[in-house]
């Protein structure tokens, strides 16, 4: 099981995946949005979402919960 | 009676009994070129054998731990044949390899192997900057034989190996934590955790390879060529949109003579990937690349690239490797966690080690170049020898928008909702114009030259070549 964490303070802009969806190496599961970059949130290891923890607009602080991957 | 024809086999080389793979002779004969291996030291029990050899041709030194003795610890004789190793490569000045088998200090010997392994410690620390130091760790690395290969400028791990100061017994006798040697000190804790291993390898052959590759390409950093060195428009990398985030190797593997993975190696792949340290072959010479990677965390610096990033410019500097820096960076990473994390500090090694480096060190501004991140990234003011920007480039203290919100604020407070994002454009061109954007970059002799992206290889091959070749007279401390 693999937490996803936020590793910046960023606004959700897009939820790539949904619970259930299964996620291989390098997929895209969210698009933040901090310092004017639009950055994506990558699958490390793959698995299924188990779970979605934010949703689009959604602020996070850093070392939030995003998603879990299983 | 048995004959046995031993007409096929070297003199002195194994029978044809069969190989022990822990054996360091069967280690080092694997290491290098065929046939090119002469023993520095006796086959003993002291726990590691030392030898000369070579790798393509290029002469190098290597030692093996013998891990058919007490699981390789190091003891008083074992830690001479490293310092004998030590001495032979610093006087020849040729790179050193370790190939790491070793559960540490041995324990019978008590204090006698601890000051061994200390010696060894100091014979690695004087020959820090000398000449090439690489490790290459094919099974558990634990104790002194953890800080053994730490101090060298190059780790390379292979799946079977392990490193950690205590083991997993230790661990969970004295903190209760149940963890296995692998998920303690695996692959993948340090090459994605820790930033203790610079490669990992899938098994000791492979190992082997990449410490081969990485000696070669600091041993023997051969001449650039500018006529070898052909033009490709790397501007594809570039996606339409400035904020998008985009993966920079494909820009490295397109600038070097080989991608990444093939000749070209890319150190601490997995760990602080937001920046792209890696050495390859540029025009047939070895130079080092460092490139942010907006593909994570925007590419922002933080305090993490910002000590990856330090510790291989200062590595280049200390081997006359010249530098490619390719800048796309919107920034310093903002946050409570960076700077109790203490990137203030870890941010200024980054600041000393390009400010500190002689060798020829070219920048080429991509996109984006602002603020804090726009100096530490081999800037005019820090030292660069040239500094090129693609027409897409920007540079500034930050976006001109976000320039404008906080310049502006009363201004874009008074008018309605509805017209503020007009506004707000009008006034970040009028605030480009003035405050910045490359034009004005370029007249004030921070860019010496805006070039097209096809144009981009020549470029960098030119001004290396014509800067004259320097070392910087300092060793490579592992920070």
């Amino acid at each position: 099981m693999t937490e996803i964490r936020a590793e910046m303070v960023a606004n959700v802009w897009k939820v790539m995946v949904a619970e259930g969806t299964k996620v291989a190496e390098g997929d895209t599961l969210f698009i933040l949005e901090s310092m004017k970059m639009e950055i994506p949130v990558l699958v490390e290891d793959p698995g299924t979402v188990i779970s979605l923890n934010v949703g689009e607009g959604d602020v996070v602080q850093e070392g939030d919960l995003l998603a879990v991957v299983q | 009676m048995t004959v046995i024809d031993n007409l096929s086999v070297a003199p002195g080389a194994p029978s044809s009994a069969p190989e022990d793979h822990r054996d360091p002779r069967v280690r080092l004969t694997a290491f290098f070129d065929e046939g090119s291996l002469r023993l520095l030291t006796a086959e003993d029990d002291s726990g590691v054998l030392a030898g000369v050899g070579r790798i393509g041709g290029m002469p190098a030194v290597a030692f093996a731990s013998d891990a058919r003795f007490q699981g390789g610890a190091m003891g008083t004789a074992g830690c001479a044949a490293i310092e004998v190793a030590y001495e032979h490569a610093v006087r020849e000045r040729v790179p050193v390899i370790g190939l790491w088998h070793s559960g540490g200090a041995r324990l019978a010997e008590g204090a006698e192997s601890l000051h061994a392994v200390g010696r060894v410690f100091a014979a690695m620390t004087r020959a820090s900057g000398v000449v090439p130091q690489i490790s290459v760790v094919l099974g558990p690395a634990a104790g002194g034989a953890a800080y053994g290969p730490a101090l060298t400028d190059i780790v390379v791990m292979s799946q079977k190996g392990k490193v950690f100061v205590t083991g997993p017994d230790v661990v969970r006798s004295v903190t209760g934590e149940q963890i296995s040697a692998e998920e303690l000190g695996g692959a993948d804790a340090h090459g994605r955790r820790s930033g203790v291993v610079h490669v990992t390898a899938p098994d000791d052959t492979a190992a082997m390879v990449q410490g081969r590759r990485l000696a070669l390409l600091l041993g023997h950093q051969g001449q650039l060529r500018p006529a070898t060195v052909e033009d490709v428009d790397l501007g594809f990398v570039l996606p339409e949109s400035s904020r998008r985030a985009y993966d920079v190797k494909p820009l490295v593997n397109g600038l070097l003579d080989s991608p990444l993975g093939e000749e070209s190696v890319e150190l601490q792949a997995k760990w602080a990937p937001n920046i792209v340290t890696a050495l390859g072959r540029f025009g047939g010479r070895t130079v080092g690349v460092i490139a942010n990677n907006p593909l994570r965390l925007g590419g922002c610096l933080e305090s993490k690239s910002a000590e990856k990033a330090a510790r291989f410019v200062r590595m280049c500097d200390a081997f006359g490797v010249p530098l490619v820096v390719v800048v796309d960076v919107p920034g310093y990473l903002p946050g409570v966690g960076q700077e109790w994390d203490g990137v203030v500090r870890r941010g200024a090694k980054l600041l000393h080690a390009f400010a500190e480096a002689t060798v020829p060190r070219v920048t080429l501004v991509t996109r984006k170049s602002y603020g804090g991140a726009y100096i530490a990234m081999n800037s005019r003011s820090l030292g660069a020898t040239r500094v090129f920007a693609w027409p897409t480039a920007e540079i500034a203290v930050m976006g001109a928008v976000a320039a404008v919100r906080i310049l502006h604020r009363k201004k874009l407070a008074a008018v309605s909702e509805e017209e503020r994002p007009a506004l707000e454009a009008s006034l970040a061109a009028e605030h480009e114009k003035i405050s910045g954007g490359l034009e004005r970059a370029r007249q004030i002799g921070v860019i010496d030259e805006v070039i097209e992206p096809g144009r981009t290889r020549s470029a960098l091959a030119e001004a290396i070549a014509t800067a004259p070749s320097a070392r910087g007279a300092h060793g490579n401390i592992p920070l």
